[in-house]
């Protein structure tokens, strides 16, 4: 670490990964009412508000953190405003807290989610924008101070890289893609329509933006490539997420109401979604096998190198496999989502952060060697689990996608009879994950602490 | 290729894309009236209900939402009205052992919530969800009775030998439990009045004879 200021990324990474334990464990909660709907004293739909919202904020927080790191390592300069970065953290913790609180309320008492100048209190009711409008600007409002920060950090210097140009580029589209989630429309059709903007150009839009350039800054950090190369290769990569990403957002406007001609745009361009993704794969591969000198953060480039991988194929071919409308028409709202949701998720951005952690956290508690055995146990506990998790649940979608949708079974039937097997497995993997995460947490609260 | 050909490539691309999603947000807004009835306040009203409840926390709309609970999208076109009503204001209580919980949900907030999912269900969606393919095939010979079962939608709410809905009680040994055919015809043109508690509409436009034929063939499975 040569800046101070970059230390502030810690505070991030620390709430991330205690979020991660928690949506972990919601997650399994969630699993087991599929077995058990009333064990709970919340119910199902509670519990995943909060296993879905806690996902996107650690997230959010992991790529704050990251960016915090990545700014002043690329401008050559502290960071503009260390206090404001603190109290953009600290006001983000609470409103978290305060959103998460809401929540629980209304599990105990929906009656509790009353309308307040035409919006809902405590819950909007829209999947995975759930916090309530005055979250929503605190979120904006502290997206906003961090971005300023960010700026005016680079314009201290005026050195405007590749990596920070992207980075900031797609934070930016990120902040201006929330905005469409923030009005109420009185067609459930409209509704979703703007809603998809937020949800897909976040995920395969904004989103991909920040993994692509957080790549190229990992590959050089670890590997000390030729930036220009890899700015090349990251600007290519970008070009065609976008390419493929903005108007493969068609995918989502098959069935809900829209015209047909979205199932060409869709179908078209949202098959050509995992080209970029391939792409970085590559990137990855080629610039590891083209480095001489001996790396010696092994553990970071492993988990850089995953994430490329599982990226590719969790929303890369999870995600094609039922991209086109021909077969999305028997499989839109089936488990098959779901399992292609999970390995998305946790390839594109869960290993993006943990990968990111692992590369600057030994330089931020200053240390150049680390002991990295945990490191890789707690990988290996997720990612095995995690790919049974997805085994099991895309098992659930095809026998719910024949019997439901073909044979049409009833859809209680096909859940509680059928698949009851692919639920019980399911939360058995779910704890092995739980085992990953708490080697995680463990290792992150001990990182450089103790002896190489 | 150079990297500032990259770059502009990159902005310049990303840039036309959205210009033509701007450009097909436009077109499809106007279409939006064409495909879907009109929303009345009710319906809107319903809309909010739906909100208000995190109704999609468990249920999938236009199959986006959690997979947890059956799609709403076209719940109306096969549930009887009554029944939903009943079963959304006090699920337990119209069918025992199912995993929606009590809400609290109030009859005005449920007629709302009723008319939004009725406004749904006439949405233009392309065709989904699609009608089952397997189900529709078969060409033996039905006696009377089954093709008033068929007819009359029957299986949207009850089940035999696993295929069919479970709204009502599985009927796949109907026969052994009550083996009575009057019961049955009695039920069957109204049944709260051998079944107080009943969410199942009234079949009051069944003949004597039609009635005689549907009870006769549910008596037979044992």
């Amino acid at each position: 670490m040569q800046y101070k200021s970059q230390k502030i990324a810690q505070n991030f990474y620390t709430a991330a990964v205690l979020l991660f334990l928690v949506q972990v464990i919601v997650g399994i909660v969630a699993a087991l009412q599929f077995m058990w709907p009333d064990f709970f004293f919340l119910n199902f739909n509670t519990v995943r508000t909060l296993h879905i919202n806690a996902l996107v904020v650690w997230l959010l927080m992991g790529m704050m953190g990251a960016t915090y790191y990545v700014v002043p390592e690329e401008s050559e300069t502290e960071l503009w405003s260390v206090p404001l970065a603190n109290l953009q953290f600290w006001a983000t913790v609470f409103a978290v807290g305060l959103v998460i609180i809401g929540y629980i309320v209304m599990g105990i008492n929906p009656q509790a989610n009353m309308q307040v100048f035409g919006t809902n209190l405590l819950n909007e009711g829209r999947e995975y924008i759930e916090a309530p409008r005055w979250a929503d600007v605190l979120i904006v409002i502290s997206v906003l101070l961090f971005l300023f920060n960010c700026v005016m950090t680079v314009l201290k210097t005026k050195k405007f890289t590749a990596v920070q140009g992207v980075l900031l580029g797609g934070l930016t589209f990120l902040a201006l893609m929330y905005l469409p989630g923030m009005f109420y429309t009185k067609s459930m059709v409209m509704d979703q329509y703007w809603w998809w903007w937020v949800v897909h150009l976040w995920v395969e839009g904004s989103w991909e933006l920040i993994a692509a350039a957080l790549l190229a800054f990992m590959l050089h950090k670890l590997l000390g490539t030729d930036v220009k190369v890899l700015a090349k290769w990251m600007y290519i990569e970008v070009g065609l997420v976008m390419f493929t990403g903005i108007l493969g957002l068609g995918h989502h406007y098959y069935w809900i109401g829209t015209p047909k001609y979205w199932l060409w745009v869709g179908g078209i361009f949202s098959s050509l979604e995992p080209i970029p993704l391939l792409l970085m794969v590559w990137d990855a591969f080629r610039t590891t096998r083209e480095t001489r000198a001996p790396v010696s953060n092994r553990l970071g480039l492993y988990l850089t190198v995953s994430h490329a991988i599982f990226n590719f194929v969790g929303a890369g071919l999870w995600g094609v496999v039922h991209t086109l409308p021909q077969v999305n028409k028997w499989t839109h709202g089936t488990q098959v989502t779901t399992a292609h949701g999970h390995l998305a998720f946790y390839g594109a951005y869960v290993l993006l952060v943990v990968a990111m952690i692992y590369v600057t956290l030994p330089s931020i508690r200053g240390v150049k060697e680390y002991n990295q055995t945990r490191g890789y146990l707690s990988f290996w506990w997720m990612t095995i689990s995690m790919i049974f998790i997805v085994i099991t649940i895309t098992g659930a979608g095809m026998v719910q996608t024949y019997l439901e949708r073909l044979f049409g079974l009833d859809y209680v039937t096909v859940k509680a009879n059928y698949n009851l097997w692919f639920w019980i497995f399911r939360a058995i993997f779910g704890a092995g994950f739980l085992v990953g995460v708490l080697i995680l947490v463990v290792d992150y609260f001990k990182l450089g602490k103790e002896k190489a | 290729m150079s990297n500032n050909a990259a770059k502009n490539l990159f902005i310049y691309g990303s840039l036309l894309c959205f210009v033509v999603l701007i450009i097909l947000t436009v077109d499809t807004m106007g279409t939006l009236k064409d495909r879907a009835p009109e929303i009345t306040e009710k319906v809107d009203l319903g809309k909010q209900v739906w909100h208000k409840y995190d109704c999609i926390g468990c249920h999938t709309i236009f199959g986006n939402g959690s997979y947890f609970a059956p799609d709403m999208t076209k719940v109306t076109e096969r549930k009887p009205l009554d029944y939903l009503k009943k079963f959304i204001m006090n699920p337990r209580a119209v069918k025992p052992g199912t995993a929606m919980p009590v809400l609290g949900i109030s009859a005005e907030e449920a007629d709302n919530l009723i008319a939004f999912l009725v406004w749904t269900s006439k949405v233009d969606t392309n065709g989904w969800p699609p009608k089952p393919i397997l189900a529709l095939g078969g060409n033996k010979k039905e006696s009377a009775g089954e093709a008033l079962f068929r007819k009359n939608d029957c299986a949207a709410c009850h089940q035999i030998n696993g295929m069919g809905g479970t709204a009502g009680p599985d009927l796949t040994h109907v026969g052994s439990k009550r083996p009575d055919i009057n019961w049955h015809m009695r039920h069957l043109k109204n049944p709260q009045s051998v079944v107080p508690d009943s969410a199942m509409p009234p079949f009051e436009d069944l003949t004597e004879d039609e009635l005689a034929d549907l009870a006769g063939y549910l008596i037979e499975f044992k």
